[in-house]
């Protein structure tokens, strides 16, 4: 689906462990959304001037939500926003990307929402995932029902994804790898991973984004082949590609 | 009917609305229809490559955004040949924004590229080493870059000026005497950006270019003085967000406009504007566009 640029109303606008789950009404989007593709979401006026990044969590014909992580004065007052609000939305954006039935997801705190909204299109396998406290740990029961090994530690507890890796590391084989998280998360989860391993993997990147469609070259990535952009060649990229500082 | 076109001196433009350089690419037209647009300014072009600044690139502040871009592009040969082509099919009128460290690289690229409306020559980005707003504070060098560049062209020239000037008159007199169709009034202001979980500046090239409405006041002022001390067009761009500062623009002497950070905040805005033009001249009987700066 070519992308759009709409006024949406909000449906809800719930919280889910520490995020916000932001709903909104929509006959046309997620129906036709692919792996890879996520929205800019905005407040109507200048403040934010700019709309955010989100990668799609779930929907149905009539709507679809995103998860939310209160990290600045923008998202601050996106968490705000209550039933019957609008926002802008512009998408589906981002390049896309045929997924495996089944593979490995691995997801530290909030990226949780995109490895989630791939496994739209998988029938399980094994999801490892990090958090920072127990009562952050969500949407486990949802990615058991659908057939996924779910294997996850906290910080607060037992230590990092990478620890929980480490231990299962046999089970990465042969397997596509899909990552979500902070970049130190991916750049010490590439330190593990063996040659084979590294060449199935791909990560998710977040960047800060202007436009979403290409045209202001803010979401540069570091590759080894130069900068690109996570909008439009993004935002899911071989592990292999990425630069990490 | 409403007659919404404007002049450039011989340049005819079926309305205002211009795209400005480096906020816009070909995925836009999913959203914007170019064909309605006065015109696009393409991101500017350098001889080589340009790697561009290490992210991050970009942030907001109140009412706008500063940004370090740093002139990302692939370099003559790629705009050449993959890009070109493409922009000659937008259906709109096509400048290309042409960006040289030195008067040597400004001459060749414009040498080089024929069968567009028109060039702009970038002498005012804030955020690249070499070039860039070094040239355009000075006002032989920008005499000396617009009269190479219209030496090797017979297309029509625009020049970016900087807002980083004491006196915006002398470098858009030097651009005239150079040979310049038009000035742009103008490229974004320096501004410092602090991080506080670093304590210091968020951009690695420590400043960024202030761009959007928080900046419309300081433009259009640049606007009006080119315009009070200078007989050349000028192409407004700074802040424009809807139509109510089109208007301003051109009471202040701008003939055209661009549009810049406003199409990350609404993508649709340069449509919205041109609608909503259409119906404020209809409702306050004008039929020109030219006359509306009339008392």
């Amino acid at each position: 689906m070519e992308p759009t640029f709409r006024i949406l109303p909000v449906l809800e606008n719930k919280k889910i462990g520490p995020y916000h789950k932001i709903t909104l009404k929509d006959v046309q989007m997620y129906n036709h959304a692919e792996c890879g593709n996520f929205v800019m979401i905005g407040l109507q006026g200048f403040d934010p001037y700019l709309s955010r990044p989100f990668s799609f969590l779930e929907g149905n014909r009539t709507s679809f939500s995103i998860l939310m992580k209160v990290k600045g004065r923008g998202t601050e007052l996106l968490s705000k926003v209550k039933k019957g609000d609008k926002l802008k939305v512009l998408g589906p954006l981002g390049k896309i990307f045929c997924p495996p039935k089944k593979g490995i997801l691995i997801a530290g705190g909030i990226g949780i929402a995109p490895v989630y909204y791939q496994s739209r299109w998988m029938n399980g396998d094994i999801l490892f995932y990090g958090a920072k406290r127990k009562k952050d740990l969500i949407l486990t029961r949802e990615f058991s029902d659908k057939g996924f090994t779910v294997r996850t530690i906290t910080e607060e507890d037992e230590g990092l994804v990478t620890d929980l890796l480490k231990e299962y590391t046999d089970e990465l084989n042969g397997k596509q790898i899909f990552i979500c998280g902070a970049m130190g998360m991916i750049k010490s989860i590439k330190g593990i991973l063996n040659k084979e391993q590294i060449e199935k993997a791909y990560v998710y990147v977040e960047e800060r984004m202007g436009c979403g469609l290409g045209g202001c070259k803010s979401c540069a990535v570091k590759t080894f082949e130069g900068y690109r952009l996570v909008c439009t060649e993004g935002p899911i990229f071989p592990l292999k590609e990425v630069k990490f500082d | 009917m409403i007659n919404l076109s404007t002049k450039l001196g011989s340049l005819e433009l079926q309305n205002p609305v211009l795209l400005a350089s480096g906020v816009w690419d070909f995925p836009y037209t999913k959203i914007i229809d170019f064909k309605r647009l006065g015109g696009v300014i393409c991101k500017g072009v350098s001889l080589l490559p340009k790697e561009g600044n290490p992210p991050p690139r970009i942030t907001e502040t109140p009412c706008g955004l500063v940004n370090s871009i740093g002139l990302e592009n692939k370099g003559f040969d790629y705009f050449e040949h993959e890009i070109l082509p493409d922009l000659k099919k937008l259906g709109t009128k096509v400048f290309v924004n042409i960006f040289g460290e030195s008067i040597e690289e400004f001459k060749e690229i414009a040498s080089k590229i024929k069968e567009v409306v028109g060039f702009e020559v970038n002498i005012s980005c804030p955020n690249v080493s070499k070039g860039g707003e070094k040239f355009g504070k000075d006002p032989k060098m920008v005499f000396s870059i617009t009269k190479a560049v219209c030496g090797e062209t017979d297309l029509p020239v625009i020049v970016k000026l900087s807002p980083s000037v004491e006196n915006i008159e002398e470098t858009a007199q030097a651009a005239k005497e150079g040979g310049a169709m038009a000035v742009t009034a103008s490229n974004t202001f320096p501004g410092l950006v602090i991080d506080l979980e670093s304590k210091g500046p968020l951009f690695k090239r420590i400043t960024g270019g202030l761009s959007g409405p928080a900046i419309k006041p300081l433009a259009l002022y640049n606007v009006y003085r080119i315009k009070n001390a200078v007989d050349i067009p000028v192409i407004g761009s700074g802040g424009i967000s809807d139509y109510k500062d089109v208007l301003e623009y051109f009471i202040a002497g701008a003939s055209a406009v661009q549009l810049g950070s406003i199409i990350f905040n609404n993508p649709l805005a340069p449509i919205e504007i041109l609608d909503n033009l259409v119906c404020w001249m209809r409702e306050k009987g004008y039929k020109n566009l030219k006359d509306v700066n009339k008392k």
